[in-house]
């Protein structure tokens, strides 16, 4: 529950989130102005759910049974709230947004676990 | 609503929702708000009573002098509570009551004299955190309506979901550039979804930790009217003793303390003392709950006169203690600091549930070109207003008031509690009297402003550098209203640009 875990959780589930997102007509429009192609749409699929089970393992490996699912609902909560303003008011950035958050995550992580 | 003859299921999941959502929208909007902020009920204590820094004596001492203030005071009471002094709380917090029923008196002591604190007269964050709860009624009436109002909100958000098509679908979308109505209903899921197992989880378990209140008749059955029995049998309270019925003399509490410090390897948190003047007084002394998620105190009673130790807690029972994690998850004690700001945006995400839900409500039946809006809708209107725009302003009012009220004002802590609602009556008031198209804005300003002024006032009056992390969380508050006001007089020019008809949808 320290302030690196947290920052892991958020960042791999923003990431996440993003690419569930950009998975999604609508919001693949208004990011790249086409919508999703169908390889790609199943690839950003596989992404986020896979993102979304390791940010679980994150949050479990560094808080725990006991808080680490506790942690992970309130950072998918924070995260995904972040996507949609992102989304909402700056939708071009939301794809840089989602890439920088995983060298951040990476840099949480050692953190994370150690503490 | 349709006219067909007959509804599906989620055309009547869908009434329910509205309806169920309304009747109680505006007192389920101040639990929220005023539980959201009793995530930082301490923090508000804090900087509610800036003349206490740091404790001034060791626990032990500072329970030897609380007993002998207490002894003075009401030596046959029922029982004395002493809550300890730490770091966080300089002074020893005592309670004293001679029926289980009230009232409950209660003092701060200085622990180094063992008088009366100099520190001023205030609620702190113990009023909002009653609110929460007991919503400044008498307690039972308050948990009954509070009760009321949880079990309909669970109703509300499961007949929400049945009703929302496109959960998946629509999971990231906020469609701020089309009609008023539209954008109100995505904010409104948005903010509903995104933080849905928040929702779920904190109206859950505060039900449950209501219903030993709600439900009575179980416990009532099997120990008729003792309820200390039952506390016992299941393991969240340690045993007592009965009382002996003929005069004693208390040891010094310190002494028991000190015993307790050992035998735990912690300072307690809480030592009680119950029938202080008997011969057979019992000790029991309560420590800050282990890690984990549960909300359980393990506790270790003491005798009185002699200090030998009575029992103590061990291991619950399943049933215990999943209604110990439901309290535990409800409250969030467990928190650290940075998921305890998770927990807070969640409780904010519920507030904005509620108010964007009150809104839409409106909005979804605003009257098209120049029908005059009809009573109800005018009524719900202004309640929105009141509530949603008023509650802020009072809390800011009741901040302002522990600032600016004179330090030797008689009933002090009162005044300050009269400040909130006169904060929240008078914003409410003043809603009704702006023009409507400006209401929104006005309304939400004026809050911004209330809550701008507070690090101000703060800063002219007290001036200390260990409230700046609350003034700075007063000024985000004070940025988000703005920020409301703003989007509130936005849309409408733009709507009157794009859509004449349309503007008169988003002035409610």
């Amino acid at each position: 529950m320290t302030v690196p875990a947290v920052v892991l959780s958020i960042c791999l589930s923003f990431s996440s989130f993003a690419a569930l997102a950009l998975s999604l007509d609508r919001h693949h429009r208004a990011v790249f102005r086409v919508p999703a192609p169908r390889n790609r749409t199943r690839g950003l699929r596989v992404a986020g759910w896979c993102g979304l089970a390791v940010a679980f393992a994150a949050s479990v490996a560094c808080s725990g049974w006991n808080f680490g699912p506790v942690q992970w609902i309130g950072g998918l909560t924070g995260a995904a709230l972040l996507v949609v303003a992102v989304m909402s008011y700056r939708p071009a950035w939301l794809r840089a947004a989602a890439v920088a958050a995983l060298p951040l995550a990476m840099l949480a992580l050692p953190f994370a676990l150690g503490s | 609503m349709s006219h067909a003859p007959r509804k599906s299921f989620r055309q009547s999941m869908a009434w329910l929702h509205t309806w169920s959502g309304l009747v109680v929208g505006w007192v389920l909007f101040a639990i929220f708000v005023t539980g959201t902020a009793s995530y930082y009920r301490t923090e508000i204590s804090h900087w509610m009573r800036p003349e206490l820094s740091a404790p001034t004596a060791d626990p032990a001492t500072a329970a030897t002098r609380a007993a002998a203030f207490l002894g003075r005071t009401m030596p046959d009471a029922l029982a004395w509570s002493v809550k300890l002094p730490t770091a966080e709380h300089p002074t020893a917090e005592v309670y004293w009551w001679n029926n289980p029923a009230g009232p409950y008196h209660h003092a701060l002591l200085d622990p180094a004299t063992g008088e009366p604190s100099h520190a001023r007269d205030t609620k702190g964050g113990d009023f909002l955190y009653r609110f929460h709860f007991e919503l400044s009624l008498p307690p039972v009436w308050g948990r009954w309506i509070v009760g009321i109002c949880a079990m309909i909100l669970l109703v509300s958000l499961i007949s929400g979901i049945v009703t929302h098509r496109r959960i998946f679908a629509d999971f990231f979308t906020f469609r701020r550039d089309k009609s008023a109505q539209r954008g109100w209903l995505d904010a409104h899921n948005v903010v509903g979804v995104l933080a849905l197992p928040f929702h779920l989880m904190i109206v859950y378990t505060g039900l449950v930790e209501l219903g030993p209140l709600l439900m009575p008749w179980g416990v009532k059955a099997a120990y008729q009217d003792d309820i200390l029995a039952y506390y016992a049998e299941t393991g969240i309270m340690a045993a007592g003793r009965k009382p002996a019925g003929q005069p004693g003399t208390l040891m010094p509490l310190g002494e028991i303390v000190a015993r307790a410090t050992a035998a735990h390897g912690e300072v307690p948190e809480v030592v009680m003392v119950t029938g202080p003047g008997d011969a057979a007084a019992s000790v029991t002394a309560f420590f800050e709950e282990p890690p984990g998620l549960a909300h359980l105190h393990p506790q270790i009673v003491y005798a009185g006169d002699t200090g030998a130790e009575l029992s103590r807690t061990g291991d619950v029972a399943a049933a215990t203690r999943t209604g110990a994690v439901m309290t535990g998850l409800h409250e969030a004690h467990f928190a650290a600091a940075p998921l305890r700001v998770l927990f807070f945006i969640c409780g904010v995400m519920g507030a904005a549930t509620i108010a964007s839900g009150l809104v839409l409500w409106t909005v979804a039946r605003a009257p098209k070109g120049a029908d005059p809006a009809g009573f109800g809708l005018r009524l719900v209107r202004i309640l929105n207003l009141g509530t949603i725009a008023g509650l802020p302003t009072g809390l800011a009012a009741y901040f302002l008031a522990n600032r600016l009220l004179p330090l030797d004002l008689v009933g002090r802590a009162d005044w300050e509690v009269r400040g909130f609602f006169a904060g929240w009556m008078l914003a409410a008031l003043a809603a009704l009297l702006y023009p409507k198209a400006r209401a929104w804005p006005a309304a939400l300003g004026v809050a911004a402003l209330a809550f701008l002024a507070i690090p101000l006032v703060d800063a002219l009056t007290i001036n200390e550098t260990r409230f700046l992390g609350f003034d700075a969380a007063m000024l985000a508050v004070a940025m988000l209203l703005a920020l409301g006001a703003r989007l509130a007089s936005r849309p409408r020019r733009q709507m009157r640009a794009a859509q004449p008809n349309r503007s008169r949808a988003v002035e409610a």
